[in-house]
């Protein structure tokens, strides 16, 4: 699912979504849904084992303040590579933050980036008594951005 | 006579003061005579005493098993009957906060009331149908909470009286369907409810399932269920200290630990039965013990602190432990079997998962597990979860997804029998301490192998917020219910994962943070929410009148009427009197407000605005002249608005009849309603196209009609609100929520950072009268004491019957909407800086018609605008309406 790229600059490859077209069979009953009868609810995203070094970027946090965590991680020197993760709309911040990372320091920082897909759940409550509850899955592409000091200096 | 060196010697002090200081020694000395007639603090503190003492202490007000525990480290409260711990003694607010957030908070709900129904399932539902309605939300034949898989939640009402005199908001939990029962059709349904709120669904459960009210003669119930009843006083009391030491020749019982209800007369009854359709209500009250844990970490403190009990491996170990009976008796059946390792596969695959809000709300999972107290860490340590092992992604999706099957929910939990057994074979912590004192190398884990208690339990998943856009998920944990006499034995594995323990502070706090109303604060329309809110109006009063009048907030000036509680009644009658006068007014703006859907020219839209305002103040000016008249006039056009409208059924002959039986507010529970206005008071600005994507067919435009319709058949309803402050300001309890005027909004729109108008200061009509009574108090002689600050500031007038407080309006208040500057629509019931939103944030009630009133005429990029100010200040804030569903 993920393709990674080697080269430094950046690329955005398109996810080809019949291939990652989930065969959920709650999805099926799903097809037939009314609006009045069920309540969309949206699950949190799965919590994924979380390094020191990592850092997923939201749309709520402050774009500068997001940057300048990244670049005091970078230059506290414990960590010589820091990954940005972002996740939907979060995808173009995080390639902004990686790219001001790499385009202030120098040409001393390269960057890696990874896609991939994330599986969400929605569910769908019943608003009748009659509904079984139900649960859709979605895909959302994510990156997962690498940067990196090119040589220890 | 002062604590000082040689304050024993009257004769230091001035003689004029030597009679009395003689009395007052004589006084002390003698009380210290009877003090030391007791006993040795030593004494004391022996255990039997000190036990016998417990026990005394908790005849009165109910236990919780975890009470010793609270009382050395909470402020104890005693409410509802119970001692309850409200806060940590330790500066914890924002510790408290932190742990539902990332960590794990532990609270002990078991003074929820758990009242067991039991009958088939049709008669069952058929006779709680009554007491809800489809209209707001399922009811407890949901197929999902049908089957067992789920917990439900809902509001209940008296019966028949639906959307008004509701009774409180409970969850409720059906037994899952076991194979041989399914036959016979017998159900058993657990209704959990606040104890405020227990007496009335008792007596209104008895009425709807024509149980009797008197009690049923002993035998009656003892001989309907025989198998599974048990008399009351051995589940009562359970002999815990020296069983061992309890020779033959000793006679003497010693006192006995109150495990479950100390307060209940052994033979007061609590099972009612039916004669008509053999339904059987139990008052389970203290049998079964609740814990709640809140936050991510809920999850893995709970699986690493619990473990699935061992099967024993063959027959000869089985025939060995004759005394656990109900385990190995449990085990002999395969099919029991086989669910117990499915229930154990599901806790290690659960352990998998992060955190409780990536599984399907209300999922319950039973559950047998072994004594925890055997696997406890040495330290207190924190529960990570380990996600390192992604062993079974495939069934974990699954279980994600689908939830645990219905079939995994049951647990022996549910039976009676089994929970006596395991209350009653509970080894003691001190026998425990024995065994581990022999062990052969001091610190490993006690292995007890077949002896190990086996106690059922019942994990039930709380959604965390659900409603609204931001921050879902948040607070979502699990509830743990096991039999009554493990209660340490639980809470202290728990504590030692590193859970934090928060009270009823806390409890409120999640509610709030959730968005959701807390009962049984903010429920105006039950039974239990205005007593409550009588009970804090007096301790606030108690508490405003300690202080002299220049140390307090002089309320009159404030232009707050009511600074400790919140007149809904008021409200709610003058709203239905003010849209009465005003009419046409609202028929008029709603056109117009038509008008500027589809022109989208922003000219045109503030010539709107002008026209409207100018509308408005014209009805004003003549409003006051002569209200009557038109009242009565428009008391006759609306019921015949309301007999055009569409929707007229049952509900409006019960609006016609409220005007006669004054005195009543409801509180809006209709979920279609609900949608319908929350999605009027968002703003239509630059996301205006996504929200009419949302809307879909059913959505109705906000549109003169429709808000008429609601108008005639909704007139004394408040609604639920959640109101988030554009920027400064930290709203309290009992603020008012004003409608923003035009040139409030304008003032917004020229200076996004204004903090917002100011309401004038009032004249207080009443000091004059405060002080010329106060000077006429104190030329009259009087008796010679009790002149203390907070008296000065009262001043009873006993000719008048009136309580004049310097600084509060006296108690027959008029006119509460529009006593200030702006229009009152609704009071902030609780409100605070909120820390999961990082800005103020207030929850309370608006009247329905004010509501309506004020989004009819706000134009539409400012929809949904309020003012909000606190009693004890002149700023008024700006803030947003959010209605969430």
């Amino acid at each position: 699912m993920s393709l990674s790229l080697s080269s430094s600059s950046l690329y955005i490859l398109p996810v080809s979504m019949a291939e990652n077209q989930p065969t959920a069979p709650a999805s099926e009953g799903a097809m037939d849904m009314d609006q009045v009868e069920y309540t969309l609810r949206k699950r949190l995203p799965r919590k994924l084992p979380k390094r020191k070094n990592d850092i997923y970027v939201n749309m709520k946090t402050d774009f500068k303040a997001q940057l300048a965590r990244c670049q005091k991680m970078l230059d506290s020197g414990c960590f010589s590579e820091i990954c940005i993760h972002g996740l939907g709309l979060a995808i173009n911040r995080a390639i902004n933050i990686a790219l001001q990372l790499q385009g202030g320091s120098f040409g001393s920082l390269q960057i890696a980036a990874n896609t991939s897909t994330v599986e969400l759940v929605d569910d769908l409550e019943p608003e009748l008594d009659e509904g079984e509850p139900l649960t859709r899955t979605r895909n959302n592409s994510a990156i997962h951005i690498k940067v990196f000091h090119t040589l220890p200096q | 006579m002062r604590r000082r060196a040689m304050s024993h010697n009257i004769k230091r002090l001035p003689r004029r003061l030597q009679e009395i200081a003689k009395k007052e020694v004589e006084k002390v000395s003698q009380l210290k005579k009877e003090q030391s007639k007791s006993k040795s603090r030593k004494a004391r503190r022996r255990h039997g005493s000190l036990l016998m003492e417990f026990n005394r202490r908790q005849r009165k007000n109910i236990w919780l098993e975890t009470h010793i525990w609270h009382a050395k480290r909470f402020h104890m409260v005693k409410k509802w009957g119970y001692c309850l711990g409200n806060k940590p003694t330790t500066k914890s607010y924002r510790a408290c906060y932190r742990s539902m957030t990332k960590q794990c908070l532990l609270q002990d709900l078991s003074y929820y009331c758990c009242l067991e129904l039991n009958g088939t399932e049709n008669n069952l539902l058929k006779a709680l149908a009554r007491l809800t309605s489809v209209d707001a939300g399922t009811t407890f034949a949901s197929v999902a909470c049908l089957s067992g898989k789920c917990q439900g939640s809902l509001v209940l009402y008296k019966a028949d009286q639906y959307p008004e005199k509701p009774l409180g908001p409970v969850t409720f939990l059906w037994r899952p369907k076991t194979q041989p029962d399914s036959s016979s059709g017998n159900r058993q349904l657990w209704i959990w409810m606040h104890p405020a709120l227990k007496m009335d669904l008792l007596t209104e459960l008895q009425l709807v399932c024509q149980c009797l009210d008197v009690p049923v003669p002993e035998p009656a119930p003892n001989e309907c269920k025989t198998i599974t009843y048990v008399p009351e006083k051995q589940t009562e009391v359970v002999g815990l200290k020296r069983k061992q030491q309890d020779k033959a020749g000793e006679v003497v019982i010693p006192e006995k630990k109150i495990i479950g209800n100390g307060t209940r007369d052994p033979s007061t009854t609590v099972v009612w039965t039916s004669l008509t359709n053999g339904i059987t209500i139990e008052d389970l009250t203290m049998e079964i013990l609740r814990y709640r844990l809140i936050g991510p970490l809920s999850h893995c403190v709970i699986f690493e602190a619990i473990q699935a009990a061992d099967v024993p491996k063959n027959s000869e170990e089985r025939e060995e432990t004759k005394m656990y009976c109900w385990w190995s008796e449990y085990c002999t059946q395969p099919e029991k079997m086989s669910l117990h390792n499915h229930q154990r596969d599901i806790l290690q695959l659960l352990l998998g998962v992060a955190s409780p809000a990536e599984i399907s709300a209300g999922t319950v999972l039973g559950l047998t597990v072994g004594d925890p107290r055997l696997n406890m860490p040495r330290n207190r340590t924190t529960a990570i979860p380990d996600l390192s092992q992604p062993e079974d992604l495939e069934k974990l999706r699954d279980l994600c997804l689908n939830g645990i099957g219905a079939e995994y929910a049951q647990s022996q939990i549910w039976d009676r029998n089994v929970r006596n057994v395991v209350t009653e074979t509970k080894i003691s912590e001190q026998k425990l301490n024995q065994m581990r004192s022999k062990l052969l190398v001091p610190g490993t884990r006690l292995d007890l192998g077949s002896q190990e208690s086996k106690i059922p339990i019942l994990l039930v998943h709380q959604p965390g917020k659900m409603a609204g856009q931001e921050h879902t998920g948040w607070g979502s944990g699990w509830d743990i219910l096991i039999p009554k006499g493990w209660g340490m034995a639980f809470w202290i594995p728990l504590i030692y994962r590193g859970a934090r323990v928060g009270g009823l502070q806390e409890g409120a706090k999640h509610t709030q943070y959730k968005g959701l109303p807390h009962f049984p604060d903010d429920f105006p329309d039950c039974p239990a929410g205005i007593q409550h809110s009588v009970e804090t109006k007096k301790e606030l009063i108690d508490k405003y009148n300690k202080y002299p009048p220049a140390k307090r907030p002089n309320y009159i000036h404030y232009g707050t009427m009511t600074p400790f509680r919140c007149p809904w009644q008021q409200l709610v009658e003058e709203w239905e009197a003010h849209i009465q006068a005003g009419d046409l007014k609202l028929a008029v703006s709603g056109k117009e407000q038509e008008l500027k859907f589809e022109v989208q020219n922003p000219n045109y839209k503030h010539a709107g605005v002008h026209e409207n305002k100018a509308s408005e103040e014209m009805s004003n000016k003549e409003k006051p002249s002569e209200p009557d008249e038109e009242m009565e006039e428009d008391s006759e056009s609306v019921t015949i608005l309301e007999r055009n409208t569409g929707c007229k059924n049952g509900k409006n002959v019960i609006t016609q009849d409220t005007p006669a039986e004054s005195g009543h507010v409801s509180v809006l529970r209709s979920r279609k309603l609900l949608k319908q206005i929350s999605m009027w008071c968002r703003p239509s600005s630059s996301r205006g196209q996504q929200t009419q994507r949302y809307r879909g067919p059913a959505q109705v435009p906000l549109a003169a009609d429709a808000v008429k319709s609601i108008i005639g058949s909704y007139p004394r309803f408040l609604i639920w609100v959640r109101l988030s402050l554009l920027k400064k300001g930290s709203p309290i309890a009992n603020a008012t929520i004003c409608v923003p005027s035009k040139e409030d909004l304008q003032l917004l729109v020229s200076d996004p950072n204004c903090p917002g108008p100011q309401e004038s200061k009032h004249r207080d009509p009443f000091k004059q009268k405060c002080k010329a009574l106060k000077n006429k108090k104190r030329a009259l002689p009087k008796v010679p004491e009790t002149t203390t600050a907070a008296d000065l500031g009262i001043t009873s007038v006993s000719g008048c019957g009136v309580n004049l407080v310097q600084g509060l309006w006296p108690d027959q208040i008029r006119n509460v909407i529009s006593h200030c500057s702006r229009l009152a629509i609704g009071y902030v019931s609780q409100g605070d800086f909120s820390l999961t939103v990082g800005c103020g944030e207030a929850l309370g009630f608006v009247s329905l018609l004010g509501l309506l009133h004020m989004i009819s005429n706000q134009p539409p990029n400012h929809r949904g605008l309020a003012l909000v100010r606190n009693p004890a200040s002149l700023q008024y804030r700006f803030a947003k309406i959010n209605i969430e569903v």
